[in-house]
């Protein structure tokens, strides 16, 4: 909403700057977005006559006016404007002027002929052109003969204006109005309010009552439904000071019928609407639903079919408008109308704004209707329409009121007590000041006993309904800067966050010390994206949850894999030419319990790292080789480390977005705590990316599962190892893995662990075979083994990888 | 003789002074007169056709210019390896500009940062990190809250549908009911709730369709507004500093009563450049939204506001990532450019 601070004034004495009250206002929470001056840049915009105009001696279309600006000398000025006549008086910008367009006026010569400044259009001075004769859309504004010169232009345009616009809350309908700016403002400011009096003559014989039914069929959506009929209605503009106002209130002036229903829903918050009487079939109105698939032609000459449910108002026949959105077309008021039915009446706000949510109107009505009107004030708003209609002589006014009013709001009182809003907000109020706060805001004090103070709230209060409500009257009038500040006392309870927390704290702190950077995705994704990552067609992967109002269609599910999203963000940067990336993300994917969707899907947290690039960072004294396999394994593989996993498998595994031969699983039993491998090159492909990725992806809640809880340190060996060598030679499809389990299985009990130091194939070696090397430790806690005791062990290792992969010895 | 000692002396001297230029020419000069053949040694030798009463005293010239003799050579010895250590040391000169080896440690994400840092403040302060499911439920993301269908409110949170009744949370409030709701009735919580948030916003540089927020709950017998205000204070000094000042003003939550939103005093310019293009000129940065919980949330979850009284509040990490790194745009958090997020430590 907006409003000007001329209406402001109209009602009370402002003596401080709008941007002084701004503040205040804001601050009181009547949130003022922004203080705008409609005379910006019009500083230097006069009113002047065209007392002569001669033709341009060297151009077709340029004209040499020589312009009285209210000073002894005329002020010679060459205009390319058609529209111009001697005698006119036009809004001249002088030499320094800095219009609202940005245009700047300075000394010049047009084709060689001086001009000390600029006849101006409606447009150059941002005015409203809707309204304007086509010649002047595009010419220069020609202002009314009367217009004296060589006043600021400003002054005549009504522009002498500083326009707050408010950003209200929805709770504060109340606010949607001059009046309920002007009681806040008052408050705040220690002025009285000075509001018009609002008094009708019921000039006209006929009686309202026999002209007019009101019937409200839906009282569920309709609350209240008042109306005036105003006879011998004689339509035209209204008045330059009405049209200001609203000019500055942001609505266009019409005529003088529908300006005033604007001017008084501005001006007191009441929505109103003005049907054509004569067209109004039956002489009824009736507040009832709409029924579904019912035409309804509303005022924008379009015909829309109802959805069912709807609050209309319609006559005898159908539909005359959709109730607090859109007026019916057939009724609006025109150049015909001669009798003017009056409507000012309580709409439900939910309905009204599903209703203009669907239609896709949020008009100054809708948006008041929606925050609740005060319905126990209609019948002022239709005496003050008619007054004003009245007073420019545009009508004569029926006797009486149709007012259908079927459950009239009761009084709303609230007690409380001074100790209460005190403990509530940590403050020492005095009960009087608490007393005149509520006051000048219009609660009305019931009683007041020791034990509490029962206050009235003011019909237009829709948000005040307890104690809670009425301490924030108080605060925010005594101003939150002015409230101490505390901390909560009484007991302190440890802080801590949960297992998985602080498991996933561990895991992102280990990550980042391997080198890896924490990325963060949008948990959306697109069936497209199962496409570029391979996933079969009857994956579980692909059943995700769907959005029903997705914001474009690159994002309609909810994903269901991590490493997706971690993979556009590889080929991301890689499409930037960052070809060296390390990332990795911890991120909850989406599975529905059934489709289509009845419950909550199961939120899973996934881990998913990728590597691709170089090893180390590109240097003088770095190495330059590029990741492998062996680089993502070993992440993982520190990664279980640090976080207490091991005794885990590693066993030849198949993902559908890997490399079929370079994708291994970490498992603990059946359990796969991680996958690992080389994304296939044909899905890499499908990611614009012509280079090895590798990746890995575990489940947060299973790793949890085999983390060890306690970690206990080993003793130091008072005793020194014995180490033996064995190299072998394998069938090269041998798993070095298997090799290394049976060495294990076969140590004996002195067994400390195995080191696989060397794999070489090629020369020496026949082509089917690897050489492979370990060197293996035995130790004793309690004494210093004999290296006899080494060999007997090592003697049952060589048997056991002899025996199980036929291996052989090499010297 | 004794003229010979005296020459040779001198001879001795000078040649270790001057002949001997490393280590092994000065062990030559060594063996040339006091090697087993050599000079001095040869004059010792001449010593047994001296005469008995010569002997003595010869002998001690020769003993005196053999010990004068090995002290030179000692000295030479000392400064000639003093020198050639030098000489080495210079010879293995290396280039100490060149960089040093990279250490490739990796980063947290900027908003896991900032996020680490709330925790820190709050967990000092005795809360826990409670967390909630990011596809709610509509009781639990608006009517819990005090936001029945239909409020006028709920247009402050465009929200992603999945059905009528499940959404994806716009905030993470609904952890409040959870929270209640998992605790004894009227006993006390002091929790934060950080998580992913989704709203219908396009996407642009202050929008984001996925965001990430801290929501907090107090709530105890007696809990004031003026804890709120201090507890807010704090934070907001932990994170922007010493000097960093908080402003409330009043506004409207359907689930707090009475409501505050939080501004915090321009960083940039402390409200001295109309100019500023972080505030705009007001000295002043929307943060965060605040305020006492409404009664009716309290009851809905099995509170009692007769009984207990509580604060909340809610806050975008990555507005506070941003004014903390001085970021303009907020699709940098998620486009995960390594090299922005490289940058931050
Ligand atoms: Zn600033």
């Amino acid at each position: 909403m907006q409003v000007s601070t001329k209406w402001l004034k109209d009602y009370m004495k402002i003596d401080i700057s709008p941007e002084e009250l701004a503040e205040k206002l804001t601050m009181a929470g009547i949130p003022v977005e922004n203080v705008v001056r409609a005379d910006e840049g019009l500083e230097k915009v006069v009113t002047g006559k065209i007392e002569k105009l001669e033709a341009h001696p060297d151009s077709d279309h340029l004209q040499v006016c020589q312009m009285n600006v209210g000073t002894n000398e005329l002020l010679q000025i060459v205009t390319g404007a058609p529209n111009v006549k001697q005698g006119q008086i036009v809004p001249v910008a002088l030499v320094g002027a800095h219009l609202p367009n940005g245009q700047k006026i300075s000394k010049g010569k047009l084709r060689g002929v001086a001009s000390n400044g600029m006849l101006c259009s409606a447009d150059e001075l941002k005015l409203d052109i809707e309204n304007l004769p086509v010649e002047q859309k595009v010419g220069i504004y020609i202002l009314p003969e009367d217009t004296p010169i060589g006043v600021p232009a400003k002054e005549v345009l009504g522009l002498d204006d500083v326009i707050l616009e408010f950003e209200l809350t929805a709770n504060r309908g109340d606010c949607f109005s001059v009046f309920g700016i002007v009681r806040e403002a008052a408050v705040l400011t220690n002025q009285t309010p000075n509001l018009p009096k609002i008094e009708v003559k019921e000039d006209d014989e006929s009686k309202a009552t026999d002209l007019i039914k009101i019937k409200i069929d839906a009282p569920d959506l309709c609350s209240r439904f008042s109306s005036r009929v105003l006879k011998n209605v004689k339509l035209g503009p209204s008045p330059a000071w009405i049209q200001q106002r609203l000019q500055g209130a942001g609505i266009r002036a019409i005529n003088n019928v529908v300006d005033v229903t604007n001017f008084v829903m501005v001006e007191l918050g009441q929505p109103m609407h003005a049907y054509d009487y004569d067209e109004v079939k039956g002489h009824i109105l009736n507040a009832r639903r709409a029924v579904e698939g019912e035409q309804l032609h509303t005022l924008d000459d379009s015909n829309r079919l109802a959805k069912g449910g709807e609050l209309v108002i319609a006559d005898a026949e159908k539909a005359a408008g959709l109730a607090g959105v859109m007026g019916g077309f057939e009724t609006e008021i025109t150049e015909k109308t001669k009798t003017v039915v009056l409507e000012a009446a309580s709409f439900n706000g939910a309905s009204i704004r599903r209703t203009s949510r669907a239609v896709g109107l949020h008009s100054e009505a809708s948006g008041r209707f929606e925050r609740g009107v005060d319905e126990t004030k209609t019948i002022r708003a239709l005496d003050r329409a008619a007054q004003l209609l009245q007073d420019m002589s545009a009508c004569t006014v029926c006797k009486g009121i149709v007012d259908v009013y079927p459950n009239p709001k009761s009084e709303v009182t609230v007690a409380f007590t001074p100790e209460q809003i005190n403990q509530r907000l940590g403050t020492e109020i005095e009960t009087d000041k608490m007393i005149d706060i509520l006051q000048k805001l219009g609660f009305e004090i019931v009683s007041k006993t020791p034990s509490a103070i029962k206050v009235k709230v003011p019909s237009w209060r829709n948000d005040v309904s307890m104690m809670e409500d009425i301490s924030e009257e108080v605060a925010r009038i005594c101003g939150y800067d002015n409230i101490p500040s505390t901390l909560p006392v009484g007991v302190t309870s440890q802080g801590h966050q949960s297992d998985v927390q602080n498991f996933v704290d561990r895991i992102k702190s280990v990550l980042v010390t391997l080198g890896m950077n924490e990325e963060l995705s949008f948990s959306f994704t697109n069936p497209t994206m199962f496409d570029k990552m391979n996933v079969p067609a009857d994956s579980e992967l692909r059943k995700a949850v769907p959005i029903m109002n997705p914001l474009t269609d690159d994002y309609p599910l909810l994903r269901t894999t991590l490493l997706a999203s971690i993979m556009e963000n590889a080929a991301r940067n890689y499409s930037r030419k960052n070809e060296d990336v390390k990332l990795f993300e911890i991120a909850p994917v989406f599975s529905p319990k059934a489709l289509p969707i009845t419950e909550q899907p199961i939120e899973t947290l996934k881990l998913a790292g990728l590597i691709m690039g170089r090893r180390e960072d590109k240097g003088w004294s770095q190495n330059s080789d590029e990741v492998d396999f062996y680089d993502m394994k070993g992440i993982v593989e520190e990664l279980f480390d640090r976080i207490s996993i091991d005794k885990y498998t590693v066993e030849v595994s198949e993902h559908f977005a890997m490399h079929p031969g370079k994708t291994a699983a970490f498992k603990k039993g059946k359990d796969v705590l991680a996958t690992v491998g080389e994304i296939h090159p044909a899905v890499a492909n499908s990611f614009n990316i012509s280079k090895k990725i590798y990746v890995f992806e575990a489940d947060i809640k299973t790793l949890l599962k085999y983390t060890a809880k306690n970690f206990k340190y080993e003793q130091l060996p008072k005793y020194p190892a014995i180490t033996r060598d064995l190299a072998i030679l394998v069938d090269k499809n041998i798993a070095a893995g298997e090799v290394k389990k049976i060495i294990t299985q076969n140590a004996g009990g002195y067994f400390k662990d195995v080191t696989l130091f060397d794999v070489y194939t090629g020369e020496h070696i026949s082509d089917d075979k690897k050489s492979l090397a370990f060197t293996i430790k035995f130790q004793s806690t309690n004494r210093t083994l004999t290296d006899e005791e080494a060999d007997e062990a090592f003697t049952k290792i060589l048997a056991a990888v002899k025996k199980q992969f036929n291996a052989e010895l090499r010297s | 003789m004794e003229q010979k000692i005296s020459e040779l002396r001198q001879k001795a001297s000078e040649a270790i002074k001057n002949a001997a230029t490393n280590l092994k020419e000065l062990d030559n000069i060594r063996v040339k007169i006091l090697g087993k053949k050599g000079e001095l040694t040869s004059i010792l030798r001449g010593m047994s056709q001296l005469s008995a009463e010569d002997r003595p005293r010869i002998g001690k010239i020769v003993n005196e210019a053999r010990a004068q003799i090995e002290a030179l050579i000692a000295e030479k010895n000392d400064e000639l390896k003093t020198k050639e250590l030098s000489n080495k040391l210079a010879s293995e000169k290396i280039d100490v500009t060149l960089p040093g080896r990279k250490i490739n440690a990796g980063h947290l994400h900027p908003l896991t940062l900032t996020l680490n840092r709330i925790k820190e403040i709050f967990l000092q302060m005795g809360y826990t990190i409670e967390e909630g499911p990011e596809v709610e439920t509509d009781y639990y993301n608006f009517e819990a809250l005090n936001l029945p269908k239909d409020h006028p409110a709920r247009d402050m949170q465009d929200s992603f549908y999945i059905t009528e009744d499940i959404l994806v949370r716009t905030q993470t409030s609904p952890v409040q009911a959870r929270t209640m709701e998992s605790h004894e009735p009227n006993s006390p919580i002091r929790m934060i709730a950080p998580g992913r948030v989704y709203r219908r916003d396009d996407y642009d540089a202050s929008h984001s369709p996925m965001f990430t927020q801290v929501e907090g709950l107090v709530i105890d017998k007696g809990i004031r507004f003026s804890d709120l205000k201090g507890t807010l204070e704090h934070l907001l000094k932990e994170i922007f500093g010493k000097n960093a000042k908080a402003r409330l003003r009043p506004s409207f939550f359907p689930f707090t009563e009475p409501s505050t939103e939080v501004d915090v005093s321009c960083m940039m310019c402390h409200g001295n450049d109309a100019n500023c293009k972080v505030c705009h000129g007001s000295g002043w940065l929307e943060i965060l939204g605040a305020g006492m919980v409404h009664p009716d949330v309290l009851k809905m979850s099995g509170y009692d506001p007769k009984v207990v009284s509580g604060f909340a509040f809610g806050m975008g990490v990555e507005r506070i990532a941003m004014l903390s790194y001085g970021i303009d745009d907020l699709r940098l958090f998620y486009d995960n450019d390594v090299r922005f997020l490289q940058q931050f430590k």
